[in-house]
């Protein structure tokens, strides 16, 4: 029965993919009824996979599922272009020109680096100690939110020009998450 | 991630071009600066998907264990385990893995803190311990996955570091890829190189995601687990951090060193298994075993949980302490008792260690096409680096035959010299591309050197077991280095016999003597309409200005 229902849900994820592809292919409105019937096919296939481990483990394996299904659709529908020009609208964006210098990039990096990750650590400590929660839960859910918060501070502070403002935003994020944190410490 | 660019004034766009061309810079700067370091320990991390394979693989000879273990059968080798720590003068830690989904070997290891004293073995259905544990090339794998081979606390951090590194440019590859869906399904193979590293740099990229942030994620929190909780001790534990670390992962021994009798593991088991019926030993580890002070820690894994299993706490005397709730427990210990499982496809057998693989694989070709893109785009632009572009390839390329090196090695010498020629060859790679006339062919020796390593590696390993090889295990890893050999040269037998004759045409706008080759082929590039591809540069970026301009306004 298991077997059964994860291959149904294999089945309906790649032709959810595949339909999502025609979609894609077409013009709307046309094509709207394969879209629509794509996303109904592969959340039916999650569904399936759930019902036939449980949630816990069959999003699991519909997510990884999902992922093969659609590298397999892409794989298939690949466009072969040995004899073509890229075409005007292929030609990728460019990224922003910025005029750099030495001090500049390790002022950066300092703040992609340190400064957001003394902020990420700050804000994951101070919902570690301060949060409401259950011990573990606190613990391990501020454990976690470091290494998002890090990376989204990383990603913001690279891509923002203004050096002063991120020092500022990150500086003061900083200060708020260790003080929550070490408040109970200074505190009488 | 690569965007492709507006040229007509369209209706107004979810993410403003402005905004996606500052995250673009920040995405490229980022993995510029990350890029060898992500790559390498992508790598690593697909290889060690199957670590515990590739430990059969080396030791083919040891037993394995294809059904559940009773609960004597676990007291018998925990005592032969401690027997043997004794007589190695190593008795102070002491842990028994027993088969799992990731793997069917009955282990036993033992530890000493303070004399660094340890052993590890390989037991038989019965307990009994059959053979030394030698796997010197799986640890070399896992230590450059872990920890880069660098001291401990370093080279986790450095890992945790890049696993948020990768996390960052997930974030800001999305935020500047506005068509997401419009190129959901876009993989056009051949003519621009530009286009083609692209499209499979976004579409592995984007419908990996979950997979990606799973790991990346669980990956960066693993890494800097010893820092947070560092901090987090100075907060609230007056800077103890094995207190902290115990209030998640469980008690510790107390410090009372007197002798004690060593546990009746196979009661505890009993006692779990009458608590939750289908649960199965999967594990034990016993802290300060012999003393007073011990401290059982029993894993115990019950079907329909992606956790490989949650630990029951006892004290020596077998009187339950509780349990770490990784099975059924609250938000925080669920995601703790998924972390490992979800990080390395430990949690469904082979089909999902298979699926682990390409998406790791994915991931690792995500990392090589980031820089690729970037190269291509420097030369695109009339600013090409070919040094860099053939550093990249010795990078890129160099990899796969420093791994298979090193197995080589540690098949006939051990763990002694792995690293030396891990490095060695690294090293070989890099200065063998400063010497190469282009990055096509330092990558195509590369390639060819990389099947020929694999193939001798599955010949040495032949040599040395033929005639002893007992876990079919072996066999299948040979089987898949050779695939991994022929995937490494067969595009280039593909490439010498199949290939379009003339050049693919290319949107070439430098006119100085280096860009008029392909980077990667080492082809001429035709200067084919090469005014025209400056007009359509040209337009492309005037277009791009007032698309900008448009949705400013």
């Amino acid at each position: 029965m298991v077997a059964l229902v994860t291959a149904a849900g294999t089945l309906l994820l790649c032709g959810g993919i595949a339909l999502l592809r025609l979609s894609w292919l077409g013009k709307r409105p046309r094509n709207l009824p394969y879209l629509a019937g794509g996303w109904l096919l592969t959340g039916g296939g999650l569904a399936a996979f759930d019902y036939a481990w449980n949630a816990e483990v069959g999003t699991a394996y519909g997510l990884v599922a999902l992922s093969l299904a659609a590298y397999g659709i892409i794989a298939l529908g690949i466009e072969n272009r040995w004899h073509k020009a890229p075409k005007l609208r292929d030609i990728a964006l460019e990224p922003e020109e910025r005029t750099t210098n030495w001090p500049r990039a390790i002022a950066k990096a300092l703040l992609s680096i340190v400064l957001a990750g003394i902020a990420a650590i700050g804000v994951g400590v101070a919902f570690a100690v301060a949060m409401p929660m259950a011990t573990h839960d606190r613990m391990v859910v501020g454990g976690l939110l470091v290494p998002i918060l890090w990376g989204a501070g990383m990603a913001w502070t690279l891509s923002d020009a203004k050096l002063v403002r991120a020092t500022l935003v990150l500086g003061s994020i900083s200060a708020l998450g260790y003080g929550i944190a070490f408040l109970p410490k200074v505190l009488p | 991630m690569e965007q492709r660019v507006e040229f007509k004034a369209r209706k107004r766009q979810f993410l403003p071009p402005d905004f996606v061309r500052a995250m673009l810079a920040g995405h490229s700067a980022l993995g510029l600066a990350f890029a060898a370091l992500i790559y390498v320990v992508c790598l690593s991390g697909t290889v060690c998907v199957f670590v515990l394979e590739l430990q059969r693989w080396e030791q083919p000879d040891a037993p394995y264990v294809t059904r559940a273990l009773t609960p004597d059968e676990v007291g018998a080798a925990l005592r032969a385990g401690q027997a043997q720590a004794l007589a190695d003068n190593a008795a102070h830690d002491l842990f028994i893995g027993g088969p799992n989904p990731a793997t069917p070997r009955f282990s036993v290891n033992y530890h000493d803190h303070e004399t660094g004293a340890e052993g590890s073995w390989l037991a038989d259905a019965d307990g009994r311990l059959a053979a030394r544990v030698k796997a010197p090339f799986s640890e070399f794998i896992g230590a450059l996955h872990m920890e880069l081979h660098l001291p401990r606390t370093w080279g986790r951090f450095i890992v945790g570091l890049t696993g948020v590194a990768l996390l960052s440019s997930l974030i800001s590859g999305l935020l500047s890829h506005p068509r997401i869906f419009k190129d959901a399904f876009s993989l056009r193979w051949g003519g621009s190189r530009r286009l083609q590293e692209a499209d499979l740099h976004n579409r592995l990229g984007v419908w990996g995601l979950p997979f990606h942030v799973v790991v990346s994620l669980s990956g960066a929190l693993l890494g800097l687990s010893t820092l947070i909780v560092g901090v987090l001790a100075l907060a609230a534990y007056n800077g103890d951090s094995v207190e902290a670390f115990a209030a998640i992962l469980g008690p510790r021994a107390s410090a009372d060193e007197t002798a004690a009798p060593i546990p009746d593991v196979a009661a505890m088991i009993r006692h779990v298994e009458a608590q939750r019926p289908g649960a199965v030993f999967t594990s034990v580890h016993i802290d300060h075993i012999g003393k007073s002070g011990q401290v059982v820690h029993l894993g115990m894994r019950t079907p329909g949980h992606l956790a490989m299993a949650n630990h029951y706490y006892f004290k020596g005397d077998g009187t339950p302490l509780g349990d770490g709730g990784l099975e059924t427990g609250g938000v925080g210990q669920q995601i703790l008792g998924v972390l490992q499982p979800l990080h390395f496809g430990w949690f469904g057998g082979y089909p999902v260690k298979i699926a682990y693989g390409v998406l790791g694989l994915a991931l690792t070709i995500i990392t090589h096409t980031g820089v690729t893109i970037w190269l291509a785009r420097r030369r695109d632009k009339g600013r090409p680096v070919p040094h860099w572009e053939r550093i990249w390839a010795a990078v890129g390329w160099g990899q796969p035959v420093a791994i298979a090196a090193s197995g080589i090695v540690a098949l006939y010498a051990g763990a002694s010299f792995v690293l030396g020629t891990y490095l060695a060859t690294v090293v070989a790679a890099l200065l063998m591309a400063a010497v190469m006339p282009s990055a096509a062919a330092t990558a195509a020796v590369l390639r060819l050197s990389g099947a020929a390593v694999f193939i001798g590696l599955v010949g040495v390993h032949a040599a040395l077991w033929v005639g002893r090889i007992g876990d079919p295990m072996a066999w299948i890893v040979d089987g898949a280095l050779l695939a991994i050999a022929a995937c490494l040269a067969m595009p280039l037998a593909r490439r010498t016999r199949g290939r379009p004759l003339g050049p693919a045409p290319r949107l070439v706008v430098g006119e100085d003597r280096p860009s008029s080759r392909d980077y990667q082929t080492g082809r001429p590039q035709t200067t084919f309409r090469r005014d025209r591809a400056r007009q359509l540069y040209i337009r492309g970026l005037l277009c791009s200005k007032a698309s900008n301009r448009s949705s400013t306004t």
